[in-house]
């Protein structure tokens, strides 16, 4: 009788060592977190560097330009603390976040006082307060004197971002709603046709949409701009509004019309405020959108008929530059600080928004 | 408060039919239900009752006027849909008073007020939905329906989102409400429990038409139409479909006698109908199910598997028995091969004397 | 009850249709879809700094293209200036939809997905910085990085480990404005591809690991085959956006012939300020066929989407 050996699942050796698997486990975990971190961090820094730099540079250069070891020591100071905070972001619980954010601002205010103290000043942003600001530079004859002061084109800049944001906002989700909850001929080709639009580079119409400007004579106004950037925008707005309308459920809107409202009363009175979400997506994209545009400000008008911030900083990077680093960076930092701090507030909306299957 | 009537209302979706020529009165304060399965049309009847979908065919008549082309928010109807459909924004006694911003109510406030205080949320007043539970939510959803006082009341499923005990207690709540404002109420729903045990009268409706129209009481005891036996009663009835020939259907060894001579029929007989005797249809046990206060058995016959319903709570059988079952005359319901009921026809075990 | 309220339903239709859609229909007639038709029109004529139509219809902005030789390879040849453009396009779009587009946005998708959460939303913050900073800002910020002198950023970097500052603006143009570029673009690709990674079910991955497989084994067999349609769908739509974007290319290189491409070459001649010279018919020749290409691209990625759409209905969530 020939002796077979039986299949077991069950060995007679003792068993895996759990507690080695266990710590090795650990090891490599941690291991390959570390790798990864220090692989973000090593192609994070070049992008964060130069912002620092610009920051340091605004509060540090005198005429001429920044010295270079100034800028090292803010960013050997500057990098580190926020290494910290970002490395401590995850260890932290929410309360303590944005406790923690200060604390790394105070300590990164407080080294940098303690080593560039006395590089530290402000008169780089004098061009705040001194509307004449290049002509003191450069003389009287530039950028055809008629350099404004920055307010001015701050001001232009909030307007044309302002304007042109709740005008898409408006426009686009009425469309939305319409598109959503009305059935009419010709909707299936219209939302084909705006699905065609969204994936269509409208940069390349920047010349016939000059010259159509041009035609209709709103050539050199703010209202040109504000316009066209709000038709170009219009089909991915509408678009993202009308997946907020599909979400809200039909029978909130039958009953408000039950209940004695007509379809606007409804969909102003119901409706609407469950998509609030969507329109404050959709404005901050297109008010930092509105806020930097530099290609169709500059490509519809003629001259400087009139300034926002990104041509002045352009301006006074031609030319100032060579001449008052410290003043550019300066501006910058200004032209800056809106997206910036929007960016961060509505950080929740723009980097965690989960788009399925359509553009993000 | 309104008397309803239905005339030959139709609705259809290009090629599909989802309401077929229906006839209804629903009187002045009566409470009503519309039962049937998925797919029956009685959503769409619902709501082309509100106004929101635009009838086919056929009138709506509230009080004798014609009211298909008038807006939904003219015609003075409260309904409570499945979800409730509360406004998220808006807090419980927001809700309430939403109706009254389109009336000119001096005292709007004290209204809803006392309309929350019927249906007992007057404490829950200052929360948003999504802090109330589905039962609270459902009483919100109730008052603001009645508190414009409206002509017609409508409630789409309004138990079905509800747990257990909860579905008892709302169930007496809302006949309660109802009955104290005596409004004319209408409950669609596919729970046939639901339907009976609220409603005055029951409407059955299948694939778009009327099966029956009744109490609970005409409906469980003398369905119309093989749909509504099949549908109501819970076990549900056992049907013996065959043909009979020379008064006698007939299966395996097994006979029964039939007061029809020829032709295709169902026998339909209820599992409490059913009473094991010492002579009678002979059946072996194949399941034994305890429910509480009643035992259903399930047996097998040459007819195919019959359910035997006892009002005991200890079973009398154990799978593999074999008994005897017997019926009286009168329980039996027939149905020809249209599915109507055959009036006065009955059903016997071969062998008994005709009374 | 009275019988008051038995009114007709008034007809809402076109009131309707106009409140809510006629905003819409009248921006996107006059500034998107009249534009196109527009640029047909300027192409064929002569059009320049008078903004007028002398001489019309006529293909001699295509002939500063190119002309028709039976006997070239395709029926065509390029003159010079148009040749450069064509190639410096193609090298400038090949590598940076390449490099950094596609296969570096995976990259930051894959490592931030694969750090906790939060860590990882903020690496991911760091690199939508570019994007989210006004173009000119982030043209300044380049200048300064890449400037020639000691000053330059990248110099004083180079310095340290011993090598002589180097002029990238001249020596390697191409080479900046694809990173450039492409350091916005990754972003881009990057929280597309982060979202499709987070909608894979959990269970997914509990069961590949259940199964034995290792990190990389995970990313080959779980991760990849989910994100087969965004990466086609990046890589179409981010081509098309690199084929015509000029706007950080003019803002860094300005005009300078080593990085003239197509694009640029239309914008240059036109519209850019300070040395536009008017020539709009023929940037709008140049644009006539980007316009071209990009309509084709864009009916496909329809056409892409639409069959997507018929397996996934496009939704949105905040999260």
């Amino acid at each position: 009788m020939v002796d077979v050996p039986t299949q077991t699942f069950r060995t007679t050796e003792t068993g895996p060592d759990w507690d080695r698997l266990a710590a090795t486990s650990r090891r490599d975990r941690r291991l390959k977190i570390s790798a990864l971190t220090v692989f973000l961090v090593a192609v994070s820094i070049p992008i964060v560097l130069p912002y620092f730099w610009m920051v340091m540079i605004a509060f540090t250069a005198r005429t001429g330009g920044a010295d270079a070891d100034t800028l090292w020591t803010a960013c050997a100071i500057l990098v580190p603390v926020t290494l910290a905070y970002v490395v401590g972001y995850q260890a932290l619980s929410a309360r303590y976040r944005t406790l923690g954010l200060i604390a790394a601002i105070l300590i990164a205010g407080a080294l940098l006082w303690f080593f560039l103290g006395d590089d530290l000043h402000l008169n780089n942003f004098r061009f705040m307060i001194n509307p004449n600001i290049v002509e003191d530079i450069r003389g009287a004859a530039t950028a055809g004197g008629q350099f404004p002061w920055v307010w001015t084109a701050f001001g232009n800049s909030l307007i044309l971002a302002g304007t042109q944001t709740v005008i898409v906002v408006t426009v686009s989700t009425l469309a939305a709603y319409y598109l959503s909850r009305f059935s009419f001929r010709g909707r299936s080709a219209f939302l084909q046709s705006l699905l065609v639009l969204q994936a269509f580079p409208a940069i390349t119409l920047v010349i016939p949409i000059f010259l159509i400007v041009f035609w209709v004579g709103l050539l050199n106004t703010l209202y040109a701009p504000i316009l066209v950037l709000t038709a170009l925008e219009l089909p991915f707005f509408i678009f993202i509004m009308k997946g907020f309308f599909d979400a809200v459920p039909w029978d909130i809107e039958m009953s408000a019309m039950t209940d004695g409202a007509s379809r606007r009363q409804a969909f102003w009175m119901v409706v609407l405020p469950q998509v609030r979400i969507g329109m404050i997506a959709i404005g901050v994209f297109s008010f930092i959108k509105g806020w930097e545009e530099y290609i169709f400000v500059t490509a519809l008008r003629t001259g400087n008929s009139y300034w926002v911030m990104s041509t002045y900083l352009y301006y006074v990077r031609e030319d100032v530059m060579g001449v008052d680093y410290g003043m550019v960076a300066a501006v910058s930092l200004l032209y800056v600080m809106p997206s910036l701090v929007l960016y961060l507030f509505c950080q929740k909306y723009l980097t965690q928004m989960t788009i399925g299957g359509v553009k993000g | 408060m309104a008397q309803v009537v239905l005339k030959a209302l139709s609705k259809s979706w290009d090629s599909v039919v989802a309401v077929d020529a229906i006839d209804l009165t629903i009187e002045d304060g009566e409470f009503a239900a519309i039962l049937g399965p998925s797919g029956c049309g009685k959503s769409t009847t619902l709501l082309m009752l509100t106004g929101v979908y635009m009838p086919t065919g056929g009138d709506i008549l509230f009080d004798g006027a014609r009211v298909n082309d008038v807006e939904s928010r003219h015609r003075n109807i409260g309904i409570v849909f499945q979800s409730y459909a509360l406004y998220p924004n808006m807090t419980a006694l927001q809700n309430i008073m939403f109706p009254l911003r389109f009336q000119k109510i001096p005292d709007a406030e004290v209204r809803a007020r006392e309309i929350a205080d019927l249906v007992q949320v007057g404490e829950l007043l200052n929360r948003k939905p999504s802090q109330l539970s589905g039962g609270q939510q459902q009483r919100v959803a109730l008052a603001r329906a009645l508190v414009k006082r409206p002509n017609l009341l409508l409630l789409d499923e309004p138990l079905s989102n509800l747990d257990a005990t909860l579905r008892l207690t709302m169930r007496a709540e809302i006949r309660r409400i109802t009955r104290e404002l005596g409004v004319t109420t209408i409950l669609v729903t596919h729970d046939q429990l639901e339907a009976t045990t609220m409603a005055d009268r029951v409407i059955c409706m299948n694939a778009g038409r009327i099966e029956q129209v009744g109490t609970a009481e005409d409906l469980y005891l003398r369905p119309q139409t093989l749909f509504v036996a099949g549908f109501i009663g819970s076990p549900p009835i056992n049907l013996i479909a065959g043909t009979v020939q020379d008064f006698i259907l007939k299966a395996g060894s097994t006979s029964l006698q039939v007061s029809c001579a020829t032709g295709e029929v169902t026998v339909g007989l209820r599992p409490e109908m059913l009473i094991p005797s010492e002579h009678g249809l002979a059946a072996r046990v194949i399941h034994v199910e305890p429910m509480g206060r009643e035992t259903l058995t399930t047996v097998d016959t040459d007819f195919g598997p019959l359910r035997l319903l006892e009002a005991v709570a200890r079973p009398n059988w154990k799978v593999g028995d074999r008994l005897a079952l017997a019926f009286k005359r009168e329980d039996s319901i027939l149905f020809g091969s249209d599915a109507q009921r055959i009036d006065g026809a009955m059903a016997d075990l071969v062998g008994s004397v005709d009374a | 009850m009275n019988h008051a309220f038995v009114k007709p339903q008034r007809t809402h239709g076109i009131s309707d249709t106009v409140l809510f859609l006629g905003p819409a229909i009248l921006l996107l007639s006059v500034f998107f879809l009249a534009p196109i038709v527009v640029n047909i029109f300027v192409a064929f004529s002569d059009m320049a700094r008078t903004v007028r139509f002398e001489d019309f219809p006529t293909t001699q902005q295509f002939n500063k293209l190119g002309k028709l030789d039976p006997e070239a390879l395709l029926g065509f040849e390029l003159r010079g200036s148009f040749y450069r453009a064509l190639a410096l396009t193609g090298t400038f779009v090949f590598f940076t939809l390449f490099i950094f587009n596609v296969t570096f946005a995976l990259i930051l998708a894959l490592t931030t997905t694969a750090v906790p959460e939060r860590m990882g939303a903020v690496f991911r913050a760091i690199w939508l910085l570019p994007r989210m900073s006004p173009s000119i800002v982030y043209a300044l910020l380049w200048l300064w990085v890449i400037d020639s002198t000691e000053r330059g950023l990248f110099n004083q970097v180079i310095m340290a480990f011993g090598l002589e500052p180097m002029n990238l603006q001249l020596d390697h143009p191409m080479t900046v404005i694809v990173v450039a570029n492409g350091l916005i673009g990754a972003s881009l690709g990057m929280i597309i591809f982060t979202s499709a990674i987070r909608s894979i079910p959990e269970h997914l991955f509990h069961a590949a690991r259940a199964d034995g497989a290792g990190s990389l084994s995970i990313i080959r067999h779980v991760i990849l085959p989910a994100l087969r349609w965004p990466i086609s769908y990046i890589t179409i739509y981010q081509s098309l956006a690199l084929l015509v974007s000029f706007e950080y290319i003019f803002l860094i290189m300005g005009p300078s012939r080593s990085t003239m491409t197509m694009a640029m070459l239309s914008y240059t001649k036109t519209l850019a300020p300070g040395i536009g010279g008017g020539l709009y018919a023929y940037g709008a020749a140049i644009a006539l066929i980007l316009i071209v290409i990009g309509i084709v691209v864009a009916l496909v990625m329809w056409r892409l989407t639409n069959m997507k759409n018929l397996l996934q209905r496009p939704r949105i969530e905040v999260r």
